[in-house]
């Protein structure tokens, strides 16, 4: 592993990237907002998008990866109904379900609370055997300033690493599992369980996945790096001791600033991203205010 | 001098929440001239609704404090010819000019950074605070946006008071009263040819004979002098060692140090558009130019205000 990242990688991988040139949409405006990842949409209404416009907007999310869909104003039953259109919504587990739509989990903060969900680097679910291919998330109270998303695009993280090193990763698997971001041993375990969103722990969360390390995305046919802090334990065949290392390496290598972008929400706002390449990070700067956003996670494929 | 070097640890949410909730971010004060839009939950602040061409005195005062409450100011639409960034930049205090940069045609305190559409590194990519290897380092920066491309080429900031104020009471006990010594060597010498953050093409940063080899041994933790608050003053790009240890028996924990001055929690990010002008105070941020442009050509002017030595 280089000392640091060369230059030269990540911008020959960024010259390549979408954001600098993108393409005209018939159907919203995008509005880049880095040169790594990460968009603003306007100009759409979800509720009633025709098809072509449902198809347009996931050809934006391949562009870009995450995109913040400015002033929709979802009921619940909405938003359920357009996650379907871009897959199979499912149930998420670990928290409790919203009444009567149980695709939704409520992601609230209270002013008191002193844990944010999400505060980590990581790709959502990424110990399910199928993790989600989209989350997604309504943004319906929040603070007037505080409380933004980072993204990392994962592409740009594989493509800049050393040609060497990726030649020596390019097979290599992890063991993912809950049990270190939700687990009866997780160092935030105590305020996971008192928050207003407290994670439910199930003896499902020390349950193993194995993933390839560097994740070919179906549409793209790139590569993205598929690790992060939250859930990946140790590379496959090798103990946590020995994986420790390079993992902390290659933790460190994908949230380098340039691969990033943040995003700031307003009432009504939208955002969707691509788990399957990109990495999210909620930021907990808003303390004494009170945050409720509305999250689905659509159904992803098993990865390879 | 301390027994051993303390060992930290990641800060806990309510180590973040105790220090933010102190923070002016998240209640500005009202201000009569100025018109500020906080940025982020831990620093930095939108200044609309004023030409800094033409400043009053009453304007300028709330301008100081809104830079104490807010450390970063980002004012829009400003398009300031070079004497009137100047001039803006002298109401802050001294201005020289800088010494490692070709300056500006008939402008020796303003710096013109440019990237070329084949240059390979940016200057200011990695997190730093300016000039620190300076026995008095620059308090303040401004910094304008000339031309840049529609998206990439941002800045960021992290707030060193809340950087500081999160680090657990012990190992704030073990760095209080501890020094650093912030190396031209390491910025801008051999060490940073090596790692090619020094080879800025299209603006090249040459380091005059009389500074080659220019150290300079600050406190840990800085006291600003208007806030009188404590703020954590180690940068990555800079810092060689801690006074009176080796460099490798420093690395470990000024590494960890560098990681924690840049939690996301800390930061904010700032987009530039051709006029927007930003001014910092380098004695309690940190910042770091994203180098996500390949292939397009940004050109931006920078003068620097001096400041005190740290204490």
């Amino acid at each position: 592993m280089p000392g640091y990242v060369s230059t030269f990688q990540y911008q020959s991988a960024i010259c390549h990237a979408p954001q600098f040139a993108p393409r005209t949409y018939e159907h919203f405006t995008v509005n880049p907002v880095t040169g790594a990842l990460g968009a603003e949409v306007e100009g759409i209404d979800l509720r009633t998008a025709s098809d072509a416009a449902i198809a347009e907007l996931e050809q934006a999310l391949v562009d870009h990866i995450a995109l913040m869909i400015r002033d929709q104003s979802f009921e619940p039953a909405e938003q359920i109904a357009f996650a379907n259109r871009l897959g199979r919504a499912f149930p998420w587990p670990f928290a409790r379900q919203m009444d009567g739509y149980p695709e939704i989990t409520e992601l609230l903060q209270e002013p008191a609370d002193k844990y944010a969900f999400g505060g980590t680097w990581h790709s959502d679910s990424c110990n399910f055997e199928k993790p989600p291919k989209y989350t997604m998330l309504h943004c319906v109270e929040c603070p007037p300033v505080g409380g933004d998303t980072g993204f990392s695009n994962q592409y740009l993280a594989w493509e800049s690493l050393d040609p060497a090193l990726r030649a020596e990763l390019e097979n290599v698997h992890t063991v993912a599992s809950a049990e270190l971001g939700y687990g009866t041993g997780s160092q935030d375990a105590e305020v996971l369980a008192n928050t207003a969103t407290p994670v439910t722990y199930t003896p499902d969360a020390a349950h193993e996945t194995v993933h390839p390390l560097a994740r070919t995305h179906p549409v793209t046919g790139r590569k993205a790096l598929y690790t992060c802090d939250s859930f990946t334990a140790r590379f496959e065949g090798k103990t946590q001791e020995e994986s420790l290392p390079l993992l902390r390496k290659l933790w460190a290598h994908a949230i380098t600033p340039e691969f990033t972008c943040r995003l700031r929400w307003k009432p009504g706002s939208l955002a969707i991203w691509d788990n399957r390449c990109c990495m999210h990070y909620a930021h907990s700067d808003y303390p004494g205010h009170r945050r409720l956003m509305r999250r689905i996670v659509v159904e992803g494929e098993r990865p390879v | 001098m301390t027994v051993s070097l303390p060992t930290l640890r990641h800060p806990t949410a309510y180590d973040m929440q105790r220090a933010l909730l102190h923070g002016p971010q998240l209640s500005p004060r009202g201000y009569r001239h100025l018109q500020v839009a906080p940025l982020s939950g831990a620093i930095g602040a939108e200044v609309t609704g004023l030409d800094l061409a033409g400043l009053d005195d009453r304007t300028m005062t709330e301008i100081a404090t809104a830079l104490a409450d807010h450390l970063v100011l980002v004012f829009p639409d400003q398009g300031l010819a070079p004497g009137n960034q100047i001039a803006f930049a002298r109401r802050l205090g001294p201005v020289k000019p800088w010494p490692y940069a070709s300056p500006m045609g008939g402008f020796p305190e303003l710096t013109e950074l440019v990237s070329g559409p084949a240059d390979i590194h940016n200057f200011g990519g990695g997190w730093h605070t300016d000039s620190s290897t300076f026995p008095q380092p620059p308090a303040y920066t401004v910094l304008q946006c000339i031309e840049g491309p529609p998206a990439g080429g941002d800045t960021s900031f992290a707030n060193q008071v809340l950087a500081w104020e999160t680090l657990p009471q012990e190992v704030r006990e073990g760095l209080d009263g501890l020094r650093l010594i912030h190396a031209t060597s390491k910025g801008f010498g051999d060490h940073a040819r090596s790692t090619g953050s020094g080879d800025v093409t299209t603006t090249p940063v040459v380091v005059p004979a009389e500074h080659e080899g220019l150290e300079s041994s600050h406190p840990v933790a800085r006291t600003h002098p208007v806030t009188g608050r404590k703020a954590l003053y180690v940068n990555a790009g800079f810092a060689a060692r801690f006074d009176g240890w080796s460099a490798e028996q420093s690395q470990p924990l000024l590494d960890a140090l560098a990681a924690h001055g840049g939690i996301p929690e800390f930061t904010c990010r700032v987009r530039w558009r051709p006029g927007t002008l930003v001014v910092w105070d380098n004695r309690c941020c940190l910042h770091y130019a994203h180098n996500d442009y390949a292939g397009q050509r940004r050109v931006m002017r920078r003068a620097v205000v001096e400041g005190e030595i740290p204490v």
